[in-house]
């Protein structure tokens, strides 16, 4: 049954979560489980994230130095991590972003050529 | 790693919280608490792996698995421990037995020259389309030569002196060095004289080599004057046997062939030799040559320009140290400059023809015996010698050919070395001919006379060309063996995967990654192949010694290959051990994380739809493997089978004469002053005291003994053929009682008497008689020569006085003898013809009561009594000297039939291993079986017929196989086709037998299974 709603829904792409964090932290520091909800609820639900992989993912930017984290306490007064986008985080954001628009414009114009041209 | 520690610790806290915080959300959403924590979780998904991915971020992850997976593996391992035992044991002997051969081959084929920088070292060889103009060639076995008669494009290593001291001196490289046997010498001034080896070397050989003293000095420029006073430097493994290592050894004068040498030094340890495999007591200064080698100067007073300044007389090696910066095409070029400038221009030295006391019509070394041509000393006389006894004249080739053609008639006139006459070599040569212009050159334009540097790693091939086909047959041999090995054990990890199937579906349904799996069972084989490798270069290191040992009982000198694991072995050991590793874990590991989950965990093991399966792919995965294993065993057993057969036939070869209770053992009075006549008289009175010496029942001498390699050959003209046709038979001098000492029956005729021993002397001296010198012929000589006219008393190979020679009397049969073989066994046996021995070196045959070995004392007590300083030398029995022929052969069939004994029992624990897997896995089916009423006679069919069935699929394979492969044995085979339908047979009836044997065992415990328990099974 499970397998049955992943298939309606979109598999997140390598490297991609990164970006989706990146993005969500650029409004203000937040904890993990805002994170996710951020994720899900701006892409109405279409992305898929197993929230559990948002955690290495956090971790992963942490160590590249693109996020630091620091302790805090959630809304509903409970202790929580909070994740804060660095300087170095930022320019790093800039540059995926453009990276995928870029990425995302070529895919598009292979899938939907004509579609592309008449637009143009 | 601080922040590392926080993070990791606080990330469960977090995960926890973050559930909790789904859950109130889910819970706001208005589901039930339970249903609410339950979706919480599912949206997280696993906590596990996510704890375990977030680590990855921060570790090297990879060594903390494998660890993990270290200690997983040991558990593992242990608590199966026949599993383990089987498996590493199973790996240690394919390993081990790969490490030891390839110690060998590492040992004999790539240790690199035990030289400074031996990179740096190039040797030097000439080639032209057609063979050079030159009286003489001798090569010591450094490298080989192909300088067969009339022979297109010949090449070779050896260079004249002058040429030597030219390009020397034309300062191309940073040091040149040449370097030649420098034959027998007789060794006085420490202790009983004794027979060494040892050779001439430049005055730059030490320094061009990089090489330092052990104590003293080396030779060095200086010393290779002719001013100089003549110095040694001693071998370090020598200076310990016979002086033991005394520090006083320098400035000690010794004499090698009754001149005094003063020991200047003791080289490098590692150094016996430049080339592979060699190993010299002593180093001389090339300079001395001459002088260690008196022979040299009645050469001269004979009017032959003596080695040191014939350019027409090619003996040396030269090696060069190339100068850093300078281009090898470059070097090259100069080099090859000066060769093709001498080759075109240089006058070829005349041959002062004229007073030569008769043209030689001997010929050591047929061209046509491959590999089995006796040493020649560096004198004139062709001094024949045991291949074994002297390291590095593995392949010696040294001929005269100035009985051949007219060079009216050979048209080119190229084909022409020629070496002056051994002073006192019997006479009877016909058509004396060569008479060398003065004008003439080496060579021609169109011949391209040239010179190439190649690598001295390469270039230096020694007795290592002799070693190479037996080692890289052995290293397939083991190849195979390691093959089986990996089959052996992947059949075992399959039949444990397949017990261990619920094991891992367990670990896939909570959530372990299926690389991770696969990543951890190869991990566990690789343990093994390691301890297998650990244990294997245990048996590698006692199966390289114990080989060693039986090739050293076989010399009479030190092995010059130092064995040992070095760096490069314990390399190839790692990478065979870890290569084994993965290629027998891979297809199980894999196999085993490929399950079905849920029917897995339900049903329990040996459940009795497995069985049904098995019915159905009969070509499973470990059905292949075990058929694998036997075609490979095999082709093993073929191989090895064959070799043993050959060495059978080789042993059982009607040598012609009894070889049982002779003592052998040479003499060389040369070395010890007696001249011409003077040693003949001591032959004679050695031979009369010899055979009268109790124990001894009859004694003779001959110029070498049968059987040991060495041969000679002559040409004569046979009345009734044309004028300018030569006829080919081999000779051999003997001594008074030859025949009656080796039991060679008479046919026809008479042995030799006193008068014929005088007429030959005399018709081998300065002026021959008229008589024909009498001979005695084998049956061969008889068929192929006189078919059925009587032989007694023909006379043959007369010739008059030509412009180059005397008159030569020629010979007369006096007797017809059994055929003999003569140098080594795998020859056809030639015309031969037996002549009276006169001058020249000799080796004694004594025909002994019992061991002949027991006798030596004696013997050499009477040697003694006449002359002190006469060294015995090659002592040895004929027995000896025929396994010692055969050394190779032993030596191959001996490891290829332990190595085809390990591939059958290797192939049966394979059948066996299998067998008994598949017994309990339908142990349920067979006690249904039993409980329906089977009899035991149908459960035991049911299993042994799989086990033949698979022995007889993998014969089949295997026999088709070991057709195709054994063809490539061809040259090592004797009297017995690669295809032996006898062998093919034996080993198809043993490895049944074998395999019935393997597959009792299981099949006995089937019958034995009891129906109440095995349906109680799970």
């Amino acid at each position: 049954m499970s397998t049955k709603e992943q298939r309606e829904r979109i598999g997140l792409l390598q490297g991609t979560l990164d970006l989706l964090i990146l993005r969500t932290l650029i409004l203000g520091p937040t904890h993990g489980h805002a994170i996710a909800k951020a994720i899900e609820f701006k892409s109405d639900d279409v992305l898929q994230v197993e929230q559990g992989s948002l955690y290495p993912a956090l971790h992963r930017l942490i160590k590249r130095g693109w996020i630091s984290a620091e302790e805090g306490t959630s809304e509903n007064n409970r202790r929580a991590k909070f994740y804060r986008l660095t300087a170095k985080g930022r320019r790093q954001l800039v540059l995926e972003t453009s990276k995928w628009d870029r990425l995302a414009g070529a895919i598009a114009r292979i899938l939907r050529p004509s579609e592309q041209e008449g637009k143009s | 790693m601080k922040r590392r520690e926080r993070m990791l610790d606080q990330l469960e806290q977090e995960i926890r919280e973050h559930i909790e915080m789904e859950t109130q959300d889910n819970i706001a959403r208005g589901m039930s608490p339970e249903e609410a924590r339950y979706a919480a979780m599912r949206k997280f998904g696993n906590v596990t792996r996510v704890q375990e991915d977030a680590r990855e971020v921060w570790s090297f992850v990879w060594l903390e698995q494998l660890w993990q997976d270290v200690r997983f593996g040991v558990r593992m391992l242990l608590k199966s421990p026949a599993f383990t035992a089987v498996a590493v044991l199973t790996l240690a002997f394919g390993i081990g037995a790969n490490t030891a051969i390839f110690s060998l081959v590492d040992a004999v084929m790539l240790r690199s020259l035990p030289v400074a920088n031996p990179a740096q070292l190039v040797l030097l060889k000439w080639s032209a389309r057609k063979s050079p103009n030159i009286h003489g060639m001798a090569s010591w076995g450094d490298c080989p030569s192909d300088l067969r008669d009339g022979r297109a494009n010949p090449s070779g290593c050896s260079f004249s002196e002058p040429m030597f001291r030219e390009i020397a001196g034309a300062n191309i490289f940073e040091g040149t060095a040449a370097f030649a046997n420098s034959g027998r010498l007789d060794l006085t001034g420490n202790g009983p004289a004794s027979v060494i080896n040892g050779q001439l070397v430049s005055g730059d050989f030490f320094r061009t080599m990089g090489l330092r003293a052990t104590i003293g000095r080396l030779i060095n420029a200086s010393d290779d004057t002719a001013a100089a006073a003549p110095v040694t430097v001693l071998n370090y493994g020598y200076w310990q046997s016979a002086f033991g290592g005394s520090r006083d050894v320098i400035g000690r004068t010794i004499e090698l062939n009754a001149v005094s040498f003063t020991i200047v030094g003791v080289a490098e340890q590692r150094f016996t030799g430049i080339t592979p495999g060699s190993d010299y007591d002593v180093w001389v200064p090339l300079i001395q040559g001459t002088k260690i080698n008196p022979q040299q100067n009645i050469r001269s007073s004979l009017g032959i320009l003596d080695r040191q300044h014939d350019a027409a007389h090619w003996w040396l090696t030269i090696v060069g140290r190339m100068k850093p910066g300078t281009p090898p095409a470059q070097s090259q070029a100069m080099v090859s400059g000066i060769f093709r400038n001498e080759m075109l221009h240089g006058a070829v030295p005349m041959l002062h023809g004229g007073q030569l006391g008769g043209v030689p019509p001997m010929r050591l070394g047929a061209p046509a015996v491959s590999g089995s041509v006796p040493a020649p000393g560096p004198g004139p006389t062709p001094v024949p010698m045991p291949l074994q006894s002297t390291p590095g004249n593995a392949a010696i080739q040294f001929r005269s050919e100035l009985g051949g053609a007219p060079p009216q008639s050979a048209g080119s006139g190229n084909v022409r070395f020629g070496l002056p006459a051994p002073r006192a070599a019997p006479v009877g040569g016909v058509n004396p001919d060569e008479t060398p212009s003065a004008a003439q050159a080496f060579s021609t334009e169109e011949d391209n006379p040239q010179v190439a540097l190649i690598s001295a790693q390469t270039g230096l091939v020694g007795t290592r060309a002799r070693y190479s086909d037996p080692l890289y047959l052995l290293m397939l041999a083991v190849g195979i063996i390691l093959l089986i090995a990996c089959a052996n054990v992947a059949g075992l990890m399959l039949a444990r995967a397949a017990a261990r199937q619920k094991e891992m579906a367990v670990r896939l349904a909570l959530g372990a990654g299926r690389a991770r799996i696969v990543r951890q069972l190869l991990t566990e084989s690789v343990m093994l192949s390691a301890l297998g490798g650990v244990l294997g270069i245990l048996f590698a290191y006692w199966g390289a010694h114990t080989i060693i040992s039986f090739v050293s009982s076989n010399q009479t000198r030190p092995l010059g290959f130092a064995m040992g694991v070095d760096l490069r072995v314990l390399g190839f050991t790692v990478a065979v051990s870890l290569f084994t590793g993965i290629l027998f874990g891979v297809a199980p590991a894999f196999r085993s994380t490929r399950v079905d989950l849920t029917p897995t965990l339900k049903e329990g093991e040996g459940s009795s739809a497995g069985a049904g399966h098995s019915r159905a792919r009969w070509f499973s995965a470990g059905n292949a493997l075990v058929v694998t294993q036997v075609a490979l065993a095999v082709v093993v057993l073929v191989g090895a089978g064959l070799l043993v057969r050959t060495l059978q036939n080789l042993r059982s070869v009607d040598l012609g004469f009894d070889a049982h209770n002779i003592l052998i053992f040479g003499i060389d009075p040369t070395l010890a002053g007696y001249q011409g006549a003077q040693a003949d008289s001591l032959y004679r009175d050695l031979q009369g005291r010899l055979a009268e010496t109790p124990g001894v029942k009859s004694a003779s001498y001959s110029m070498m003994p049968l059987l040991s390699n060495g041969l000679m050959m002559t040409v004569f003209h046979w009345p009734g053929t044309p004028e300018d046709q030569t006829s080919e038979s081999d000779v051999l001098d003997i001594g008074p009682n030859f025949f009656d000492t080796l039991h060679i029956p008479f046919l026809a005729g008479r042995s030799f008497n006193a008068s014929d021993f005088e007429l030959a002397a005399a018709n081998g001296g300065d002026k021959p008689t008229s008589a024909p010198t009498p001979v005695i012929v084998n049956q061969t000589f008889v068929q192929k020569y006189l078919g059925k006219e009587n032989p007694i008393g023909k006379a043959y190979g007369a010739a008059a006085a030509g412009p180059f020679g005397v008159a030569t009397p020629g010979y007369e049969i006096v007797g017809v003898v059994r055929d003999t073989k003569y140098n080594e066994l795998r020859r056809e046996i030639h015309p031969m013809m037996y002549k009276p021995h006169s001058v020249g070196v000799a080796t004694f045959e004594l025909r002994t009561a019992a061991d002949p070995q027991a006798l030596l004392p004696a013997i050499r007590e009477v040697v003694g009594q006449v002359n002190a300083d006469l060294p015995l030398f090659n002592v040895t029995t004929q027995s000896q000297q025929i396994d010692r022929l055969l050394f190779q052969e032993r030596l191959v069939a001996r490891l290829a039939g332990f190595f085809g004994v390990l591939a059958l029992v290797l192939a049966c624990i394979g059948l066996y291993g299998l067998l008994s897997y598949e017994v309990s896995r339908r142990t349920r089916e067979i006690g249904i079986r039993i409980a329906l009423g089977a009899q035991p006679e149908r459960v035991l069919k049911l299993v042994l017929q799989q086990g033949i069935a698979l022995a007889l699929v993998g014969a089949v394979v295997g026999i088709g196989v070991a057709l195709g492969v054994t063809r490539y044995l061809g040259s090592m085979l004797f009297n017995v086709r690669a295809s032996d339908p006898l062998t093919m047979s034996a080993v198809a009836v043993l490895l049944a037998l074998v395999a019935v044997a393997a597959c009792y065992i299981p099949a006995r415990r089937a019958t034995r299974v009891d129906p109440m328990v095995a349906l109680r099974y799970e």
